[in-house]
């Protein structure tokens, strides 16, 4: 498992410089609008969390109700 | 085709007993039309357009209303029991496009007595204003419907009924533009084949799913 | 272990995701020119022309040719050239007296082709003038360098498009919502259908849990298409027809939830809203693929464009596009899964 994980950083690691590929005050290739990109896929992401957030509360109160009985 | 003959009488007969209501959605139209008037003094052509179709609008909103709010539950069993669902619901369609056929006449009439005739195509304007009005009859006849199953039926059609209205709408105030010379466009035909298009699909699923709603 | 095999489409979805975004945001994009400078120039002069290259390698390529194109098969190629980095060049041009063109200035594009890179445009980089017109004159003097040979790279690579940029990456993350939130809502309508037919509770529930994560879909949708068009259009909206048509689509789904709220009776409930279900992805239909192909959009593919055709996306792209629509949607069905065991559960206890 931590070899892993290990592994996982390590790739991770590597793909930085794929990220960093123009010059270095070129932040998140901000002449390519890749931050665009970025936000967008935070969007959905924040998105489906809250939606599961809000299925995690009515489960929580189903929970609930069965303690009770 | 004899039971919708049957209840397309009984609708006229009780809307003409009852001459508050189909009154009221005639001094609607003109209470309108004067507003608007008083507060433009001269009413440009393109407010004239929207507002004659706004007007039209929300007097099927008021008129269609209680098309199945006023049928109490012992009556419809009682109605269920003679005749099939497509009977009554056919009634209700033909008798509901007449009325907005009216009421469309009626707002064109007032229109014109306050702020002019701005149409250039006759002929076209009438034909959208027919295809026009079938479009908004059908989609408003079938939201009553549903919406006459929940408990606060007018917020119901407003919210169920406006989304769906608005391609029609959209499209007639496109070609009723043409009409009146706001624009030139060589789509007017694709444009009333989409309307015609539209008319169609609502009726067909209006036919097509009144009978699940009816059983109750 | 059997859980683990009913449920392989989860974990194919969580795959292909993961690969879509992986692959989808660390691909590069191909070469491309982003500013070229001057952008005006005049006939009979000599003009320094510095590019600005977007992925370009420069400074380690062999052999560097530039042309400035005109329409046609009008060409002039480069006298000199000199590297700055490997983002920067500056060609020289000698323009000659004339422009084969019977008008006072003509656009023309500049073609670079690099050994490493391979040949890459920038329509409309500069505009040339003359004084007189002399089309005989323009025609010799621009027919005699061709664009001929041009490098050949083999990379996987997405396109590079002038506006776009790096976001034509979000093909992979808007597009597919659309397609998604459709099939889910196509899924409840067939459960709605299905209700109708034979009337049980869980046809009901499914039909629901389809509505509540395509309706999620259509909103994510909407924002991640706002931001995009921040960028790219200028504005958050631009009352474009069919971010319009979008919205009002929303809003008849929205309107399925309140008319489910506004019942109380269990049966009633569920059989006007399988009703509703099938009347609102009826009147979909239209609001998204007939009415903004009437109107001028800046969406690809309105104004009577085939969708999604020929430069909109590419060979390259589509091997990630269709993957990512199967992705989203098995990650929409296993929601919506998630939704109607949840309300089953809630439906029992209340028994």
């Amino acid at each position: 498992m931590k070899k892993r994980l290990f592994g996982l950083a390590a790739f991770l690691l590597c793909t930085l410089p794929l990220m960093a590929q123009g010059s270095t005050d070129d932040f998140f290739r901000s002449t390519g609008k890749l931050y665009v990109v970025v936000a967008a896929i935070l969007a959905m992401f924040l998105g489906i969390v809250i939606y599961l957030y809000n299925l995690d509360r009515k489960i929580k109160n189903l929970e609930k109700q069965i303690k009770n009985e | 085709m004899n039971s919708i003959l049957v209840l397309l009488h009984k609708e006229f007969t009780l809307e003409f007993r009852q001459k508050y209501a189909i009154g009221g959605v005639f001094l609607y139209v003109f209470s309108t039309v004067f507003i608007v008037y008083s507060a433009f003094i001269q009413i440009p052509t393109t407010v004239w357009n929207v507002q004659f179709w706004l007007i039209i609008l929300f007097a099927a909103v008021n008129a269609f209303l209680k098309s199945f709010v006023s049928e109490n539950s012992d009556k419809q069993l009682y109605l269920y029991q003679l005749v099939s669902p497509l009977a009554v619901i056919i009634s209700k369609l033909i008798y509901n496009l007449l009325i907005l056929l009216m009421i469309t006449g009626l707002a064109f009439l007032t229109l014109v007595l306050l702020a002019g005739n701005p149409v250039r195509d006759a002929g076209l304007f009438f034909l959208t204003s027919i295809v026009g009005a079938a479009g908004i009859s059908i989609a408003f006849t079938f939201i009553a419907a549903i919406a006459s199953k929940g408990n606060n039926q007018a917020t119901l059609m407003a919210i169920l009924g406006f989304p769906v209205i608005i391609p029609i709408l959209l499209t007639i105030m496109k070609l009723s533009a043409n009409a009146l010379g706001l624009i030139q466009d060589t789509a007017i035909l694709s444009d009333l084949g989409i309307l015609l298009g539209l008319d169609a699909l609502l009726l067909s699923l209006t036919l097509l799913l009144f009978p699940f709603l009816w059983k109750d | 272990m059997s859980s683990m095999k009913k449920d392989w489409w989860k974990w194919l979805g969580v795959f292909i995701l993961t690969l879509v975004i992986l692959i989808g945001l660390l691909v590069p994009l191909n070469p491309g020119i982003t500013n070229v400078s001057p952008s005006n120039a005049t006939s009979g002069t000599t003009i320094s022309v510095s590019a600005n290259g977007y992925n370009t390698f420069f400074t380690s390529a062999k052999n560097i040719r530039a042309w400035l194109k005109l329409a046609g098969d009008h060409a002039l190629a480069a006298k000199s050239q000199e590297i700055i980095s490997d983002n920067e060049i500056i060609f020289t041009f000698d323009l000659p007296s004339y422009l084969p063109v019977d008008q006072l200035y003509a656009e023309t594009a500049l073609v670079i082709d690099s050994d490493i890179d391979g040949a890459f445009v920038r329509p409309f980089a500069l505009s040339i003038n003359q004084k007189e017109v002399n089309v005989e004159l323009g025609e010799q003097a621009w027919s005699s360098d061709k664009i001929t040979d041009l490098s050949q790279t083999n990379h996987f690579r997405y396109p590079f498009r002038n506006i776009l940029v790096e976001t034509i990456r979000n093909t992979y993350f808007h597009v597919p919502l659309w397609f998604g939130m459709i099939l889910l809502f196509l899924g409840s309508t067939i459960h709605s259908i299905q209700f109708l037919r034979k009337p049980n509770e869980l046809s009901d529930q499914k039909a629901v849990g389809f509505v509540s994560t395509g309706v999620l879909f259509g909103i994510l949708g909407l924002v991640t298409g706002a931001i995009w068009a921040k960028f790219t259009w200028g504005a958050f909206w631009s009352w474009d027809v069919k971010q319009n048509m979008s919205a009002i689509c929303m809003l008849i789904y929205a309107a399925y939830f309140v008319l489910r709220q506004s019942m109380t009776d269990q049966d009633r409930r569920a059989r006007v809203s399988a009703v509703y279900n099938l009347f609102a992805f009826m009147a979909m239909i239209p609001l998204l693929f007939v009415i903004p192909r009437l109107t001028e959009s800046l969406h690809p593919g309105n104004g009577g464009n085939p969708a999604l055709g020929g430069e909109d996306l590419d060979n390259t792209m589509r091997m990630i596009f269709y993957p990512a629509i199967i992705g989203w949607t098995l990650l929409g069905v296993w929601m919506a899964q998630l939704k109607w065991r949840t309300m089953r559960i809630e439906s029992r206890l209340r028994e």
